[in-house]
């Protein structure tokens, strides 16, 4: 190999490293770029390039990877803080951030996924489920936020859905909780307990009450802690904004339902790509750890972007996020599916119908800053933390 | 509460040879030089101790015309505390040729 051969191929080799590396940590790249010119001998720049590109290169592609689903938790509560500085905002709105949210927690579980090697058909089921999910935004919107006896009506139908799949239902060492509805299993607590708890957070009418002290016989029939745990807490966040005979009544049913959920066993093994895969996703990959994580805090980003909202709207965003983060927080200790990042279409269709509850957009636009390629910029941000960690 | 790591002797090196210069500015293929590590250690360790605010590092323009900047490193007071606190094992240090920094 030619010495000026050896000098181009090193330069090459920093240039693209430099393209590749995320804004925040260009001018590094830069500083390796220069450096190697610095170096007299071609044989030791090019060793120079080498070593530096074999060592961050593969940190840059998995950072470019990973990128836009990091940055969306961010950009949203950004977003947020401008909007409710003026007032308003595009992302002000917790239900447009929650479909990107959706969006993003259901990629980066396929990005988990694919590095656990799991089915394709795996991630084609939540893939679909997410499409339906979103599809379904609008007219659940429409009829559960219809004011009047309706919403009511329709969470204690609900209810009556669930305590029926808890007697009914497939049964799998003691719990039944599954339905099959022409070949696809749905746990039908996943996909309309959220909803129905959003939705009563809204409309805490004599009727919606009842429908959720049903809901919460039908989680002790089962029984389901991680439900239970995802009533209680979305419950308990309800009260704290709005504690009205209503709520404290449904919280206490939810508590009771709780507590019998606890002193029940709870048999049921962990299911690969489903159950507790919020810690072992890191044993597969540091990627897959970093996309599942990133999924899971991704959900509960509409509740931050709620918080400054008032009154009704403000319940509403909390028992969202409590709901989700119960629901999270089970899966990481017990052998409960873990929503929307994991396996399983049923916890994505109930993260995009409970988003239909949420307050809507008012406006939106995002402004999002990128630096120059060679403009040295500081890198103490998340970025470098992940690339590093 | 962010779990403290413990350093590898290739960082305790680097920490020492940026010790050794003092309020010195480093530059990235000297630093390989003196500590014995390859560009493709030295430089995470560079930027994770950058973004923990153990290094400063700043651009210098070339002293003759014609060359590019370079990026130049020192250790920060948390830094300097750093490196005293995490002096690299002896004989790796004898090896570099470095002075054992003393605690």
């Amino acid at each position: 190999m030619s010495v000026r051969f050896q000098r181009r191929i090193a330069n090459l080799l920093c240039r693209a490293l430099q393209s590749i590396l995320p804004p925040q940590l260009r001018d590094w790249g830069l500083a390796i770029r220069y450096e190697v010119a610095e170096i007299p001998e071609d044989t030791q720049a090019l060793s120079f390039a080498l070593a530096s590109v074999c060592t961050l290169a593969p940190r840059a592609i998995g950072l470019l990877l990973i990128q836009p689903f990091v940055a969306l938790p961010g950009a949203a509560v950004r977003a947020s803080r401008a909007g409710a500085n003026r007032g308003s905002g595009t992302l002000h709105s917790p239900r447009a951030v929650g479909a990107l949210c959706a969006v993003g927690a259901v990629g980066m579980g396929l990005v988990y996924m694919t590095l656990a090697g799991a089915p394709v058909g795996y991630l084609i089921i939540n893939a679909g489920a997410l499409v339906i999910g979103l599809a379904l935004l609008f007219p659940v919107s429409r009829g559960l936020g219809a004011g009047g006896r309706l919403p009511g009506v329709l969470i204690l139908g609900l209810s009556l859905l669930l305590l029926a799949t808890a007697l009914l239902g497939l049964r799998v060492e003691g719990a039944a909780r599954w339905v099959n509805l022409g070949g696809v299993i749905v746990q039908p607590s996943l996909v309309l307990l959220p909803l129905m708890l959003v939705g009563f957070s809204r409309t805490r009418t004599p009727l919606a009450t009842v429908g959720i002290v049903v809901a919460a016989l039908a989680m002790a029939l089962q029984p389901d802690r991680a439900m239970a745990a995802m009533m209680t807490l979305a419950l308990a966040a309800v009260a704290v904004t709005r504690a009205d005979r209503p709520t404290c009544l449904a919280f206490t049913a939810s508590l009771l339902a709780f507590g019998v959920t606890l002193l029940r066993p709870d048999a049921l093994p962990a299911v690969p790509f489903v159950d507790r895969i919020l810690f072992s996703s890191f044993g597969v990959h540091a990627l897959a750890g970093l996309a599942v994580l990133a999924g899971s805090v991704m959900l509960v980003v509409p509740a931050i972007i709620g918080r400054s909202r008032d009154g009704d709207d403000r319940a509403t965003c909390f028992a969202f996020g409590a709901a989700w983060l119960a629901a999270t927080l089970a899966a990481a200790f017990g052998n409960h599916p873990t929503p929307v990042v994991g396996f399983g279409g049923s916890a994505i269709l109930g993260y995009a119908l409970s988003l239909s509850l949420l307050p809507r957009p008012v406006e939106s636009r995002v402004g999002s800053a990128t630096a120059p390629p060679d403009e040295p910029l500081a890198s103490r941000d998340i970025h470098s933390r992940i690339a590093l960690a | 509460m962010p779990r403290a790591r413990a350093l590898s002797n290739h960082a305790r090196t680097v920490l020492a040879a940026l010790l050794d210069a003092g309020a010195g500015w480093s530059h990235g293929y000297e630093l390989c030089r003196l500590a014995g590590v390859k560009s493709g250690t030295l430089y995470p360790l560079l930027i994770r101790l950058e973004a923990q605010g153990h290094l400063e590092a700043e651009w210098q323009q070339p002293a003759e015309g014609g060359r590019p900047p370079r990026h130049a490193y020192r250790l920060t007071k948390t830094g300097v505390q750093l490196a005293r606190d995490n002096p690299p094992d002896s004989k790796v240090a004898a090896r570099r040729g470095l002075r054992e920094v003393p605690t």
